[in-house]
């Protein structure tokens, strides 16, 4: 895929800080970043829409670490790897920004835009098979200063009754979440990207956390 | 039966610290969606060593 010479330099290193005790439940010890609001996004989308260099740098630096949440948590894991669901969302990245120059902005917040191509590449993602070309890691130069083998396992364990929770709920239920609460979208963005009012969102993910709730209560019952 | 507004006022607040990793424990719904949350960004730091910067 051709990016253009206007992608060099501007691809942002994704840098997070969380940091979860397994051992504890879930304990989340730094917060993440917190994100632009909407009136700063918009202007940061109306310089990079006019070609600022800076302006594009910084839209892809608040925009790229919920893009690659929302892939991830969409596609999950491939022989234990988020690579597949990384290229996707570089993808997602590259596509966005050969799409900024036709941008207009509509009134609508520029995060629906981002996460409606998003899910189209999911989809296609989903769809192709090219999940069954999996990368394989390299050989670490260092110490692994990630979690340990026993708090891996119970992580994963939660991650994956997580995801099979989610995957019981209805699609839309389960969209809404993933947007709302894994890439941080606010109400009006996710109801601007699933078609819905700032209200009936409120409404549709408080109904999808109740119903979580009640599986879980179930299965322990 | 639509909701009433101080529960859906409380969803809200809870479901946005869950997005931003505020949350520790909680019920374990919330814990779930915490640790998916945290595993999906967490890793995300992990890579970061790697820049994604095409060469010139």
């Amino acid at each position: 895929m051709t990016t253009g010479p206007t992608l060099a330099g501007i691809m942002p290193i994704v840098s997070e800080g969380s940091v979860a005790d397994a051992k504890i439940g879930v304990r989340l010890a730094s917060r993440l970043p917190v994100r632009a609001d909407d009136s700063e996004l918009r202007e940061l989308t109306s310089l990079a829409v006019q070609g600022d260099p800076g302006a594009i740098e910084s839209l892809l630096g608040e925009l790229r670490p919920m893009v690659v949440r929302y892939c991830r948590a969409r596609l999950g894991r491939v022989a234990g790897q988020y690579h597949i669901a990384d290229d996707v969302a570089q993808e997602v990245c590259i596509a966005v920004l050969s799409a900024l120059p036709r941008y207009r902005d509509m009134g609508r917040p520029f995060a629906s835009f981002v996460f409606g191509i998003a899910s189209h590449k999911v989809a296609d993602a989903l769809r192709s098979s090219v999940r069954s070309a999996v990368p394989t890691q390299d050989l670490p130069d260092g110490p692994d200063e990630g979690p340990g083998p026993e708090e891996t396992v119970v992580r994963y364990i939660e991650v994956e009754h997580a995801r099979r929770l989610l995957s019981k709920l209805p699609a839309n239920q389960r969209e809404l979440l993933l947007l709302r609460v894994v890439s941080g979208l606010s109400a009006e963005e996710t109801g601007n990207v699933l078609g819905m009012s700032p209200g009936a969102v409120r409404v549709a993910q408080h109904r999808a956390l109740a119903r979580l709730r009640q599986m879980v209560e179930l299965e322990s019952a | 039966m639509t909701p009433e507004e101080p529960d859906l006022q409380a969803t809200d607040e809870l479901l946005t610290a869950v997005s931003r990793g505020e949350v520790a424990g909680g019920d374990p719904a919330v814990r779930l969606l915490a640790a998916l949350v945290a595993d999906v960004t967490e890793t995300a730091q992990r890579r970061s060593s790697v820049s994604m910067t095409p060469s010139a």
